[in-house]
């Protein structure tokens, strides 16, 4: 799924824009199709076989999901039309509440607790916002400082006392968590990894590809996967989802037709904190068993950026999530010489750009497309590996690349940010 | 309405600061006189650690080590102050401001980040001897620590070597400063001195400034899995609490090791469970250094100028615990010899 997204969205979907329809089904078929065509095509030439591997996939996924649950902590809050840069907070707040139930009694209990963490974070981020209407970027930085200041502090008393530091809980670090629960779907995995071991062309492809998806699953990733089905059920198909985003969109006409838009935003808000906290709570309980200080080293930010990525839509932001997660979990794991096969994949891209362009007519966009493309294949042919500061850039400068590629086409909520007092529009 | 809003803008900012402030306040005034008589007084030992601070497991809890023991000797109230993760460098020239002008000599500082902090506070207070874990500051009233750990990661690159069985070995460093460079060079050395053949993959998980790398198990992990596919056998991470995330990955995995750093990890409850998989640790002794700075002013002549721990003098080693190395021990101790005797050059960058 991630693996199609490096290619896919920038320059197939843009003709959608033109004609202003949806993507159909078909066409988003074939888009996925020709990314996995030419992601195959990029391992053959290169050799990088980390391209497509199950052990890529997976890991792939993993860093993806605490992106794209904080994107989708963002989405809730502001299809509402509340700001959350308090995100980082709220993961901070559910890593952090999350390890320290965890350790205790286990990860259900502790991804509970993480979740309830972060809804706290929201609760206060609502009542700054909505009740007293402070200015949203000013309340979600405050929340992220309190976030951090407090469980600096409560890390202290609760992880380097008594039982606790005798397991191996410092000041910076709680105890070790049970392992979460994962699944392999028996038969299918070990099949799937036995064709990719062949190495063929597409085919093995295609089934590291799924192999990454079937084999050492976290429940808590599938549960995170069934969120995102869910909140586009709630938002987009349920009379409530409507009205919470009309107080997004224009709390004023909401207002008018008898929605309690404060309620709706307090729900969202306080939604929004359990979904980050979630997030927090799935960083230290899932690739890792800790909590540990700066943990979520600014991934709230990075959702955030996904959810704008994402057009504000779950698709689209589990997209950009997914396309953080492959180029972040494909530095890590296999450093210059992947990021050097994706430069390949950058040209093919550059090079479909140039023709669309092309055949639109924009020849001064062509051009500079075709310009960049033949750069980068003298690049990728003149060396054989990247520096390093450039292999753990990748995940940032492909996040930029497909934002400023796609900005013309976002749209965010009409009154996200802005201030709404009830009774306005009298 | 609109006081009403500037209230609470006020009234959360207030409570933000206020709750950050309490985060630091409690581990400023964290002073353990517990084991002084208080009566001498004459040794007022002041220490400022870095992040994580005494409990830590690692490099402050072994320096709060040396400490204790030189506390015990020669009595006298240390004063001990702890960083952030958040501090600046103005944070931590306080925190060395405040040691010093209150009167506390030596100042010990532990940990490279107090590097500039330090070029800045120790020309104001000629007469109190300051010290550097980690790092060196030219000065004449500074003693700058450094910890031959090239030395211990070149142990920890032959018994890698020794012990690897796919002849293919990963080194993942934290962050890829000067420092993680030096325990890369020794390592990469160590193995290619002892098996010319072998291959040593070197992954970093940050670069630059972002020092992120030194505390995302998940990175440390994700770098770790990357490696077990390529079919290396055997992982050196030099990266903090990321490592135990590379740790955990290879005991998953049948006949992999790791090798830890900095203090002995197989000792670590936090990684009891996993301890069976690690080979051996690059160990630094930061107690056997704190130590003697204190007793060198305990003494009147203060320690100062570029001072190197090295296997020689006990400063660095590696780890034992376990008895995995137990049947490679004999070539261990002859190259520690080889080292020590100047035989053996290990290199400081790759």
């Amino acid at each position: 799924m991630s693996a199609t997204t490096t290619a896919a969205p920038a320059a197939k979907t843009a003709p959608a824009k033109a004609s202003r329809t949806k993507l159909s089904t078909p066409v988003i078929l074939l888009i996925v199709a020709g990314a996995l065509i030419a992601v195959a095509a990029v391992r053959a030439i290169t050799g990088a076989r980390d391209v497509t591997s199950s052990g890529q996939i997976g890991g792939a996924l993993q860093m993806a999901v605490p992106v794209g649950l904080a994107g989708l902590a963002g989405l809730w809050s502001e299809r509402a039309g509340v700001v959350n840069i308090g995100l980082e907070g709220m993961m901070i707040l559910g890593s952090f509440f999350g390890a320290w139930a965890g350790w205790q009694h286990g990860p259900w209990i502790g991804l509970l607790a993480g979740v309830i963490g972060g809804a706290l974070g929201g609760l206060v981020h609502a009542i700054a916002t909505v009740t007293f209407g402070v200015d949203h970027i000013v309340s979600g930085v405050a929340l992220t400082l309190l976030a951090q200041g407090a469980t600096e502090y409560l890390a202290k008393i609760w992880f380097n006392t008594g039982k606790a530091a005798t397991l191996g809980g410092n000041p910076k670090q709680s105890p070790p968590i049970n392992s979460v629960p994962s699944i392999t779907v028996p038969g299918l995995s070990p099949w799937l990894a036995h064709v990719e071991a062949h190495h063929w062309f597409l085919v093995s492809d295609l089934a590291g590809v799924l192999g990454g998806l079937v084999t050492n699953l976290s429940v808590f990733t599938v549960i995170a996967a069934l969120l995102f089905g869910a909140t586009y059920w709630v938002l987009w198909r349920t009379p409530f989802g409507l009205r919470l985003r009309s107080c997004g969109e224009a709390p004023v006409a909401a207002e008018s037709l008898g929605v309690d838009v404060y309620r709706y935003k307090y729900a969202a808000v306080i939604l929004s904190g359990g979904l980050a906290g979630f997030g927090g709570a799935f960083l230290a309980m899932v690739p890792a068993h800790a909590y540990n200080e700066g943990q979520t080293g600014g991934r709230g930010y990075i959702g955030l950026a996904a959810m704008i990525f994402g057009n504000w839509r779950p698709g689209g932001l589990a997209m950009g999530a997914g396309l953080f997660g492959y180029t972040d979990s494909l530095q890590l794991r296999n450093g210059g010489p992947a990021a050097h096969a994706l430069l390949l994949l950058l040209v093919l891209l550059l090079v479909l750009m140039a023709v669309w362009k092309f055949s639109r007519k924009s020849y001064r966009q062509a051009v500079l497309s075709a310009v960049f493309a033949a750069l980068l294949l003298l690049w990728f042919l003149m060396t054989d590996t990247i520096p390093s500061e450039f292999v753990s850039a990748t995940p940032y400068v492909a996040t930029l690349l497909v934002l400023a590629l796609s900005a013309q086409r976002l749209r965010m909520p009409k009154a996200d940010g802005k201030p709404y007092r009830k009774g306005q529009g009298k | 309405m609109r006081r009403v809003t500037r209230f609470a803008a006020a009234g959360i900012a207030t409570a933000a600061l206020a709750l950050s402030a309490t985060a630091c306040g409690a581990s400023s005034t964290q002073s353990s006189g517990s084991s002084s008589s208080s009566g001498k007084g004459s040794l007022k030992v002041g220490i400022a650690y870095d992040v994580g601070g005494r409990g830590d497991h690692s490099f402050n809890d072994s320096a709060a080590r040396g400490l204790d023991k030189a506390t015990k000797e020669f009595g006298g109230t240390p004063k001990e102050l702890t960083a952030k993760t958040t501090d600046t460098d103005q944070d931590r020239e306080q925190y060395l401001d405040d040691l010093a002008s209150n009167g506390y000599n030596p100042v010990i500082a532990v940990g490279f980040a107090y590097a500039n902090a330090l070029k800045a506070e120790a020309p104001k207070f000629p007469k109190t001897t300051f010290a550097i874990v980690d790092s060196v500051v030219p000065g004449s009233n500074i003693d700058s620590m450094s910890f031959a750990t090239p030395e211990s990661s070149y142990l920890a690159g032959v018994a890698a070597a020794l012990k690897s069985k796919t002849g293919h070995i990963g080194f993942i460093g934290g962050v890829d400063n000067a420092l993680i460079k030096g325990f890369q060079a020794g390592f990469q050395q160590g193995v290619t001195d002892t098996k010319p053949s072998d291959k040593v993959t070197v992954q970093y998980l940050s670069t630059g400034s972002d020092l992120s790398g030194f505390s995302s198990p998940d990175k440390g992990a994700s770098a770790a899995a990357g490696m077990l596919s390529q079919g290396i056998d055997v992982v050196y991470s030099a990266a903090g609490s990321s490592g135990t995330g590379s740790i955990e990955t290879v005991a998953a995995k049948k006949g992999a090791w790791a090798i830890g750093v900095d203090s002995d990890q197989y000792q670590d409850p936090a990684l009891a469970k996993y301890k069976d998989s690690i080979l051996t640790s690059a160990v630094k002794n930061v107690d056997v250094a704190v130590y003697d700075l204190i007793q060198s002013v305990h003494n009147g002549k203060p320690l100062t100028g570029n001072n190197t721990y090295n296997l020689a003098n006990g400063g660095v080693s590696l780890a034992t615990s376990g008895g995995f190395i137990k049947d490679i021990q004999p070539q261990l101790d002859a190259i520690t010899k080889k080292i020590i005797s100047g035989q053996i050059k290990v290199k400081q960058t790759p």
